[in-house]
């Protein structure tokens, strides 16, 4: 997880330029290192307390440089990416101190794969209102509905089975959960879009021929995982019975 | 510093190792701090078994553009002047490297690119584009290029003419040349070795040479040549004979 969000981090920090901020830069790089840790140390207060935490180094790196124009731009910048590529990513990262966390995870990338591939079907069959032409022009607001009506039943039970007999498994709550992974899933992939329309780009990078770069591929991923995440604690938790503070848990 | 552009790196929608070969190159995160771990590296290598000596080393502008234009015998002359630049300087520093030598295979451009930050200079078929390129990318992105304008390393250890390249760079900007005299480094590794001896090197830098009323054609570049030539000459024949 922790590569994936390097990875993702390093497309966005070269398509907006924030690479050349280096401090503001180096301490995203930390954040993602810390909440990696956290994660796999299984402490989620340590988890929960990075974002504001880091927020507020990204902030105070910003005025290294002693050059208040453009403070803002390269501030929300560095904060944006560690959301996205740190906060966010790194609740798939928690999820994976589930004791079931292999089929949480696989359900996760294949529901938003399918969501995928089934708005580009439903678009291309029914597809005739755009859905937001100037995001992104392919997109149309029949493929964008028969995702969520195709995605959310085939989610809900495979999460019927993965939180068998849990809190989660009543109909309305596992639909629910089908309903936000389909439509926040198409919303990461917008978001995408629009970032790379505001920059004048297709493709984030040239790494897989064909594909484009690694942020191309898990566009759809980065806002479901804190969606999904939330939900799913609400009612049930992550990793409950697990050893908490695997590393850090020893006393002085 | 300059003010803030939301602006993509110059290499994005290169793959991987067109963007090793590319002059249009930014160094990431990583890169830089490879290129800084590299040369701190060679710095002491050099301090240490060929008891470099740096002569003139504030005349060396406090920030770039600015270009180091040095004689050529051996592989280790881009080495000691990317270890001579300040640890400030460095972030911009590229040597210009051969791509026959050194952008030939995957790995060598792989390692020239992340542990130099070399950039590829194509001494068969470099066309007039190139070093437009490079023109562009020294006043644009304010580098600091190491230069041979010999256009390569001298077999017998004696200075060879310059070439106009150098000038077609310089011509008409405000970019200052650093002249540069190495002494030494062909006794310590000359072309036809391997592995380098244990000789003490020494190098001289001189003072810089303006050339922004100099004509971009060339003329203009043939004076600039000859004016830096002269110019390192001076500064070997002075340190050797100090």
């Amino acid at each position: 997880m922790a590569t994936l969000s390097f990875l993702c981090y390093r497309e966005y920090a070269r398509i907006t330029g924030l690479f050349r901020e280096r401090t503001i830069s180096l301490i995203v790089v930390i954040g993602i290192l810390f909440i990696t840790f956290a994660a796999l140390d299984n402490w989620y207060r340590l988890f929960v307390a990075l974002f504001p935490l880091t927020v507020a180094l990204i902030a105070t790196g910003g005025l290294i440089p002693d050059q208040p124009k453009g403070y803002i731009q390269r501030v929300g910048l560095g904060v944006l990416g560690f959301a996205l590529f740190g906060s966010a990513l790194g609740n798939l990262g928690y999820m994976a101190n589930d004791w079931n966390y292999r089929p949480i995870l696989l359900l996760i990338i294949f529901a938003v794969e399918l969501n995928d591939i089934f708005a580009y079907i439903c678009g291309y069959l029914f597809g005739h209102r755009k859905f937001v032409p100037n995001t992104s022009p392919n997109k149309t607001v029949a493929g964008a509905l028969g995702a969520i009506v195709l995605t959310t039943p085939l989610f809900a039970l495979g999460a019927h089975f993965v939180w068998f007999g849990t809190a989660l498994d009543t109909p309305v709550r596992l639909l629910g959960l089908g309903v936000i992974v389909s439509v926040v899933g198409q919303f990461g992939d917008l978001m995408l879009s629009s970032i790379k329309r505001d920059l004048g780009l297709k493709d984030t990078a040239k790494l897989i021929p064909g594909h484009g770069g690694i942020l191309d591929r898990f566009d759809s991923l980065i806002l479901v995982a804190p969606a999904m995440f939330h939900y799913v604690n609400y009612f049930v938790g992550f990793a409950a019975g697990q050893p908490q503070r695997i590393f850090s848990g020893w006393e002085i | 510093m300059e003010p803030w552009k939301l602006e993509p790196a110059r290499d994005t929608g290169l793959t991987p190792s067109e963007r090793f070969r590319s002059v249009r190159r930014e160094s990431g995160l990583l890169e830089s701090l490879a290129h800084h771990v590299c040369f701190s590296m060679l710095r002491s290598y050099f301090a240490i078994a060929h008891r470099l000596t740096i002569i003139g080393r504030d005349k060396l502008p406090a920030h770039g553009p600015f270009v180091l234009a040095a004689n050529h015998c051996s592989h280790l002359d881009a080495l000691i002047l990317g270890a001579a630049l300040t640890p400030r300087h460095r972030e911009r520093a590229f040597p210009i490297a051969a791509g026959d030598v050194f952008f030939q295979s995957n790995v060598t451009s792989t390692f020239s690119a992340i542990m130099l930050n070399a950039l590829p200079m194509w001494r068969k078929n470099c066309g007039p584009h190139a070093l437009a390129d490079l023109r562009r990318k020294l006043q644009e992105e304010k580098a600091i290029f190491i230069i041979f304008p010999e256009g390569g390393r001298s077999r017998t250890g004696s200075m060879m003419p310059f070439k106009h390249g150098l000038g077609m760079l310089v011509a008409q900007t405000n970019v200052p040349v650093v002249p540069c005299g190495l002494v030494g480094t062909f006794e310590a590794l000359p072309p036809h070795r391997r592995l380098p001896q244990p000789v003490a090197i020494k190098l001289v830098l001189g003072d810089a040479l303006q050339f922004a009323s100099t004509a971009n054609d060339r003329t203009g570049w043939s004076q600039i040549a000859a004016q830096v030539e002269s110019s390192v000459g001076d500064l070997v024949t002075q340190s050797r004979t100090a």
